[in-house]
């Protein structure tokens, strides 16, 4: 008992720090609570294009200016190929359209005429190109069929014009489930900066190179007492842990006691453990205070900012999403995302999060032998 | 006398370099025995050898008549250490600290509080119970450290270098504390390089250099080692070399150093030197500001063995 109350008695001299993390998770929480979500609202956009009409400005060259003019917004650009290059490239045109001499004869002629186009290559490229391509597939379809230009015109537009009525038929509040991912995306970082930061410190206290001494020449068997300190780490996690679903369940209520919510607490839990095998690493590796304090920011908030605690992963570039696969808050926050997304939760549906689970598991047996190997190598060494 | 230790030809090696070479010795019951050494001369690498912190090559020790091993817990729990480096956790008070060091060895409650509570009377920290390690002044830190390392109330303590940095005061207080220590039976080993030291606290001493024994005995016994029987200091203002070639020439004069105003003469034999000189002195009329008569020291023994200081 002796070793295990010392535990303790070291952790709550570091409750304010604890509290600190806490109170950011509150926060956090709370502006969460009351900021709107967007994740089932379309937004209509249009893309920039310019059209470059090489060909009369009549019949069905015509109908496909005043088509893409209706749908995209056109951009004046100066009438030369470098002031359109210039425009590419400073993101003011995301796509430019080439419409060449002879292409309203080609057409009526049932010929497929090249249409070239230069494009900046992202969302809003693509989004031109689609429109375009669904234009170009509806006049496809009717060259067959007609033959005379203006009830090729006529059935163009009304089949353009039909539109596609979306219904999505939800049983999920999906608001509440991605404040839920958000609240849990948050967590990781509460959770490795509480459990990593206070378990390094403490560990630290007890493998000071002296306090370490007095304890081997003790009468106390050394492994007994090293397994006390890794059992009251374990259960300080733990406390972390059902801190943060304590927490968790104020913010959110009933939205927690379901099957979904039981897996976010579970994947957390996970994450929380990984976390433990972290620290525990950290500390074989690094015994001084100032040190621990400084790695471990590195370690949560580096992790944090590359895996999308603090912001949508949609928002991160590719690199830095590819960087964070070896991160085990990648794969933490990865769950969350794929939790709150998911319509349906059955064996198909949860087996990523499951892989995702497992992988995180990986983390930390990883962690665990490099820390073993570590003690080893020192042992032989000493 | 009851053996409490005995190391037999122990070796310690750091690849080629031998820190400890074939040391052998005895420590008996309620004893304080001293390690003096200068610094690296293998005091601390024998300390940490018997209490199994350390491997050796060579040799065996045996504490309480069991041979001393990693997993000898019913050994150590007879066992109290202070190293020379303090050991204590800074989020833990005076009372916490000892309370913790203190369980390691007893489990009883009852037993521990009253433990502690005497060991906390016995190094006169009672009123820095509540206090936390920064908090506390150099001497204080020490005085804790001590505590740390005996509340168990053990029959053998090691004490590597405990007045390393200390403020006289709590020099002088830890130096008490350990007096208290072996009236209460406890044998004790005393390493330090401070001479002063060993002769006021130990009843054998042993003169380590290069990881050897070069001398061990009473302090008395090491003393004639020296074969010096007084030494007597004289700050002189002026001194003709007629006067310092007659001193010389002393029979039971060992040697005559001047060194600026100081003029330093050993004797072979201790009879009346004193007298004899300041009569002298008189005679041909050479003024002295201070004139005193010292016994050789510990320091004298290690220069005659090594011709070296202690604290060089």
């Amino acid at each position: 008992m002796t070793v295990f109350k010392t535990f303790w008695k070291v952790i709550i001299k570091y409750k304010g720090t604890i509290l600190l993390y806490t109170i950011l998770l509150v926060v956090f929480g709370t502006l969460n609570m009351a900021s709107n979500d967007t994740s089932t609202v379309f937004v209509d956009s249009k893309p920039n294009i310019l059209i470059v009409n090489n060909d009369v400005y009549e019949g069905v060259t015509k109908n496909l200016i005043d088509y893409l003019q209706n749908n995209t917004n056109i951009v004046e650009v100066e009438d030369n190929e470098e002031a359109r290059d210039d425009a590419l490239f400073y993101r003011d045109v995301n796509y430019i359209i080439y419409i060449n001499e002879g292409y309203r004869d080609d057409v009526l002629n049932g010929l497929n005429p090249v249409i070239d186009i230069k494009t900046t290559g992202d969302y809003q490229a693509s989004l031109a190109q689609m429109i375009l391509e669904k234009y170009i597939k509806v006049q496809n379809s009717y060259l067959a069929d007609i033959t005379d230009e203006n009830e090729l015109i006529a059935a163009i537009n009304n089949n353009l014009e039909e539109e596609s009525k979306i219904q999505i038929n939800s049983t999920v509040d999906t608001a509440t489930t991605s404040r839920l991912a958000r609240y849990f995306n948050f967590a990781s970082y509460s959770i490795m900066a509480a459990v990593i930061f206070i378990i390094c410190l403490v560990l630290s206290s007890f493998h000071e190179k002296t306090v370490n001494k007095r304890i081997i020449i003790s009468s106390m068997n050394y492994r007994k007492h090293n397994q006390l300190i890794l059992a009251s780490s374990f259960l300080y996690s733990v406390i972390v842990w059902i801190l943060y679903v304590v927490l968790g369940v104020i913010l959110f209520g009933d939205a927690l006691f379901n099957l979904r919510g039981f897996i976010y607490i579970l994947n957390t839990f996970v994450f929380t453990f990984c976390a433990l095998t972290i620290a525990i690493l950290i500390s074989t590796l690094v015994k001084n205070k100032d040190t621990v304090s400084g790695i471990v920011n590195v370690v949560a908030l580096g992790s944090a900012f590359l895996c999308g605690a603090f912001v949508p992963t949609e928002l991160l570039p590719d690199t830095v999403l590819n960087i964070a696969h070896v991160l085990p808050a990648y794969w933490y926050i990865n769950s969350n995302e794929l939790l709150a997304s998911i319509e349906a939760i059955n064996f198909n549906t949860l087996q990523p999060i499951f892989i995702n689970s497992l992988v995180i598991i990986g983390f930390a047996i990883l962690f665990i032998v490099i820390n073993n190997i570590i003690l080893k190598k020192k042992q032989i060494v000493g | 006398m009851k053996k409490v230790i005995e190391v037999k030809n122990l070796s310690k090696y750091y690849k080629e370099l031998k820190a400890i070479d074939d040391l052998s010795f005895d420590v008996y019951k309620g004893e304080i025995l001293g390690l003096l050494g200068p610094n690296g001369s293998g005091k601390s690498t024998t300390i940490n050898c018997l209490l199994s912190l350390l491997n050796f090559q060579n040799g065996s020790i045996k504490i309480f008549g069991k041979e001393m091993k990693p997993d000898s817990y019913d050994l150590k729990r007879k066992i109290g250490v202070i190293f020379q480096e303090v050991a204590v956790f800074e989020e833990l008070t005076v009372y916490e600290n000892i309370d913790y060091f203190c369980g390691l060895y007893i489990k009883d409650k009852n037993m521990r509080k009253k433990y502690v509570e005497e060991v906390i009377n016995l190094v006169e920290i009672k009123e820095f119970k509540k206090f936390y390690p920064k908090q506390l002044s150099g001497g204080l830190l020490r005085r804790l450290n001590i505590a740390c390392g005996i509340a168990h109330k053990p029959e053998l303590i090691f004490l590597d270098e405990p007045t390393v940095a200390v403020d006289p005061q709590s020099r002088n207080n830890i130096l008490s504390g350990i007096k208290k220590l072996r009236d209460n039976s406890a044998t004790i080993i005393y390493t330090t390089h401070y001479m002063e030291e060993a002769e006021i606290l130990c009843d054998r001493i042993i003169i380590l250099d290069k990881g050897k024994i070069l001398a061990q005995g009473t302090s008395d016994e090491l003393k004639k080692l020296a074969n010096i029987e007084e030494k007597i200091t004289v700050e002189v203002k002026d001194l003709s070399d007629k006067v310092l070639e007659d001193i010389k020439n002393i029979d039971e004069v060992d040697s005559v150093v001047l060194s600026q105003n100081l003029l330093v003469i050993t004797y072979r034999k201790g009879k009346n030197n004193l007298e004899n000189l300041i009569d002298y002195l008189k005679k041909n009329k050479v003024t002295y500001s201070k004139i005193f008569s010292e016994r050789p020291t510990l320091n004298d023994v290690f220069l005659e063995l090594t011709g070296k200081e202690l604290r060089d």
